[in-house]
């Protein structure tokens, strides 16, 4: 299954890489908003992990962006924030996002939520 | 002056005297007339008495001529005894004759004359007798040719005739007497009647002169006085007791008149002085208004200030105005012979010779500066309060006299209640100017407006908020000068600013409305405070919790999942790395808000700054394998004064940042230069570098870069704050150039004398 990680902090992309190694999941990275878009435009991962504080572009505008593109609109978008007041929660699904985790998460309950999304794509598929 | 009870007694002695003589006069008089009118009366009355038996003693002559004769012829002795009884009927008269004409003396012989002639007479005719008796008839008949008895009897009867008649010359001469001792008694009435009127008119013309026309002068005198006249002069001309009455009355009349006009004087001075808005105008006014009634020509006016000690506040007359330093600088020796006792009872105070006040050299001098030579102190209290003191001087000796010494008491009440007057003008006025000081000065925007809602006053942070002048507003409506919707404020150019209004009546003191006052708040900076706040706390809350989601994520995978060792190592160092970014974020935080509280403080010392720098790159050298670290450092180097440990912090983190910017690599070289008083540290890397944009901000808090690569080298925003706050507490500089792609150098000053390190970190 194919994911995308966006987040500016490289020591968190290469958290997300370490969790998931080595469970048939193609990782993809991002370090900025426009990039992420563009890569989940061009890649069509089945989920997005989407920093909120990123540079050019912010999670919640690209969490948007692809919620308001059919062909985009069905990835499954995670929110991932260092900010974890409720105002930044109700934006975050105000723009469309699936889920919330907010950092310091716990990287087992992401795997585990990768897999319940990996799971619903094998029954879909 | 010759005394009325003098006069008078004079007077009644004189009419004693009078009445003494007058009685006398008129007793002697009456005695006299009494006796000589009874004389006269029983005179009268003798005479006819006289003349009768005078008569009848001739008749008695005749009858015993006859008789004898008869006797002679006849010798009848029935003719004998008629002889005989005229014989003793002569004898008789003759007695009585005696004892009428006792009176008399001149009759006295005469009637003794016919008493001897009677007798001779008488003895002839016994003769005759006895020779008839002897000799008969013839030797009768012949003596009687004789003759002689007969011619006796003739003698006899001329001299009876002869008394007769000398009666009638006396009663017509005594009559005439009578009629004499009767106009002696007319005149002596008359001349009583007279000097009694002279007296009466005496008296009268006294008492009118003395006492009648005096009193009604007095009367009439009183009259006018009491009806309030004091302008006519009451005068009498006399000089007795009602004189001196009216002298006294004209005493009495110049002083109620002296009063009066001082009266005058003193209404018109205290019209004046009520006039006088300043302290320095009252005491001109004053001296001005007392100098004719007392002479003073200088005048210095002291007002008692809330801590109770007179204070000069102004002076009078005085040709140098100088003298007020003086007299401030000898106040301590002033205040030690001022009778502040006697004043503060509100006595008037008279020093009439101040040489003999002034013993202390100090006062002696400022006398003689001051060019006077006599005071007066007038207390001025009003309402029983001390309020100050006005002292009047005089250029010579001058000893105050009591009607002075009253009129200043008076003219001191009147003052002191212009003082105060002039003290809670003053107050007032100074309180106004406070509260206009302080509605122009206030920071916030303050509006005054008139019950209808018309601007009547803006202070000057009103107009720089919303673009309208004072003068441009006054009478405009509230709203056009200060449109507010929604917390917004409407400027006059069309800005708009947030501000808070609050806003109150301004109310008389009966509670009605007088106005309105509206506080303005400019909140925008506020607003941007709180944004600047909202922002470091995301701020500060995403750098904490991205090494925490690090150390947290990983720390998990270490426990939970089998890894190979490689990995795990890898995971560890993430965690360490994590941990240190951690440590180094709180101990920035840390550092900002111990600046920021003034709490850091340096401990400066001689510092070897080569020495610091190489001790500070050497651990950089062992990590850095891309980098080269190069120290450019001159063969004497003044001691610089600093805190060593906050010296490395500076060179720490601006090493760091150089390392941290260059991704590439390169040099990084530390250049340290003498320059005067100070020393120069510049650090120079061949890294990313900066746009001028990018470096406006550059030493400001939680300020970064906007660019991937920044974001990439992570960091807190604090580190070039908090060095610049060091240098600067150090008394040095700090400033940066840089070229994009080229690379950037940061320089800063450190003192070389104590003087200045650490001068401004306190």
């Amino acid at each position: 299954m194919k994911l995308l990680i966006a987040d500016d902090e490289p020591a968190v992309r290469a958290l997300v890489h370490v969790t998931l190694e080595g469970d048939d999941y193609e990782i993809l990275e991002a370090a900025d908003g426009l990039e992420a878009l563009e890569v989940a435009r061009g890649e069509s991962p089945r989920l997005v992990l989407l920093d909120i504080m990123m540079p050019r572009l912010d999670g919640l505008e690209v969490c948007r962006q692809l919620k308001s593109d059919p062909e985009t609109s069905g990835i499954v978008v995670v929110m991932l924030t260092a900010q974890a007041q409720e105002r930044d929660r109700d934006q975050g699904l105000a723009a469309g996002a699936d889920d919330y985790f907010t950092k310091p998460f716990s990287p087992l309950a992401l795997l585990n939520m990768v897999e319940r999304v990996r799971q619903t794509q094998s029954q879909a598929g | 002056v010759r005394r009325l009870r003098v006069q008078l007694t004079v007077l009644l002695a004189l009419l004693g005297l009078l009445v003494v003589a007058w009685g006398a006069t008129i007793f002697l008089g009456a005695h006299d007339a009494a006796r000589t009118n009874a004389s006269l009366l029983s005179t009268v009355d003798r005479f006819d008495d006289l003349r009768r038996r005078s008569a009848e003693l001739g008749r008695s002559f005749v009858t015993i001529e006859s008789c004898r004769r008869v006797y002679l012829l006849t010798g009848g002795p029935a003719t004998y005894q008629a002889q005989l009884g005229a014989e003793r009927r002569a004898k008789q008269l003759f007695g009585e004759l005696r004892k009428l004409a006792g009176v008399w003396p001149e009759l006295a012989p005469v009637v003794e004359q016919l008493a001897g002639d009677y007798r001779s007479w008488l003895r002839a005719g016994r003769t005759e007798l006895r020779a008839r008796h002897e000799g008969g008839a013839a030797a009768a008949a012949r003596i009687a040719a004789g003759g002689l008895a007969e011619r006796r009897f003739q003698r006899l009867h001329a001299r009876q005739a002869a008394l007769d008649e000398r009666l009638a010359t006396l009663q017509t001469t005594t009559g005439r007497s009578q009629g004499r001792g009767f106009r002696t008694a007319q005149t002596l009435a008359l001349r009583t009647a007279t000097m009694v009127l002279a007296a009466v008119a005496l008296i009268a013309f006294y008492l009118r002169r003395a006492v009648g026309a005096p009193a009604d002068a007095l009367r009439s005198a009183s009259g006018r006085l009491a009806r309030g006249d004091l302008d006519t002069p009451v005068e009498l001309g006399v000089e007795n007791e009602l004189g001196a009455v009216a002298v006294d009355l004209e005493t009495m009349r110049r002083r109620l008149a002296g009063r009066m006009e001082a009266l005058e004087r003193l209404r018109h001075l205290s019209a004046q002085v009520v006039g006088a808005t300043s302290l320095q105008r009252l005491a001109e006014v004053a001296l001005a208004g007392l100098r004719p009634e007392v002479g003073s020509t200088r005048a210095i006016l002291g007002v008692v200030r809330r801590g109770g000690q007179l204070r000069l506040r102004a002076l009078a007359g005085f040709p140098d105005e100088g003298v007020a330093d003086d007299i401030v600088k000898a106040d301590a020796e002033i205040r030690e012979v001022l009778p502040l006792t006697a004043l503060r009872t509100g006595q008037v105070v008279g020093l009439a010779d101040l040489d003999q006040v002034a013993r202390s050299e100090t006062l002696r001098g400022l006398v003689a500066r001051m060019g006077i030579r006599s005071l007066a102190l007038l207390p001025l209290s009003s309402r029983g309060r001390f309020l100050g003191l006005l002292a009047l001087c005089w250029t010579e000796r001058h000893p105050l006299d009591r009607e002075q010494e009253a009129l200043l008491g008076l003219a001191g009440n009147q003052i002191a209640g212009a003082l105060e007057a002039a003290l809670r003008l003053e107050e007032a006025e100074r309180a106004a100017g406070e509260a206009r000081a302080v509605f122009y000065a206030i920071a916030d925007g303050v509006l005054l407006t008139d019950p209808f809602g018309r601007v009547t006053a803006m202070n000057r942070a009103l107009e720089a908020l919303t673009g309208w002048t004072e003068a441009d507003a006054y009478g405009r409506p509230y709203g056009d000068v200060l449109p507010v919707s929604g917390e917004q404020l409407l400027t006059r150019y069309g800005r708009k600013v947030p501000v808070v209004v609050s806003s109150a009546p301004i109310l008389d003191p009966g509670g009605r409305v007088v106005g309105g006052v509206d506080v303005i708040r400019d909140v925008s900076r506020e607003r941007e405070i709180d944004e600047v706040k909202s922002a470091l706390i995301s701020t500060v809350s995403h750098e904490l919790r991205t090494p925490l989601t690090l150390i947290h994520g990983f720390a998990e995978l270490l426990v939970l999942r089998d890894m190979p060792v490689e990995r795990q190592r890898s995971a560890s160092e993430e965690i360490l790395e994590a941990s240190r970014r951690l440590a180094r974020l709180i101990d920035d935080l840390l550092s900002v808000s111990r600046m920021e509280s003034g709490r850091l403080v340096l401990d400066p010392r001689p510092l070897d700054l080569a020495a610091v720098v190489e001790r500070m790159l050497s651990p950089f050298r062992a990590m850095a394998n891309r980098h080269t670290l190069r120290a450019k450092l001159p063969g004497a180097l003044p001691v610089v004064w600093g805190d060593p440990d906050k010296v490395e912090q500076i060179l720490t983190n601006l090493v760091g940042n150089a390392i941290k910017y260059s991704p590439e690599g390169g040099e990084v070289l530390v250049t340290i230069e003498h320059d005067g008083d100070s020393v120069q540290v510049s650090v120079r890397d061949q890294g990313i570098g900066m746009s001028p944009r990018d470096m406006g901000q550059l030493f400001e808090k939680f300020y970064r870069v906007d660019r991937d690569e920044v974001r990439r080298a992570g960091g807190t925003g604090l580190g070039l704050y908090i060095t610049k706050r060091l240098v600067e507490m150090h008394g040095g500089r700090i400033w940066a150039e840089s070229w994009p792609g080229v690379g950037s150098v940061f320089a800063f000053t450190l003192p070389t004398s104590s003087e200045l390190a650490g001068s401004r970190g306190r």
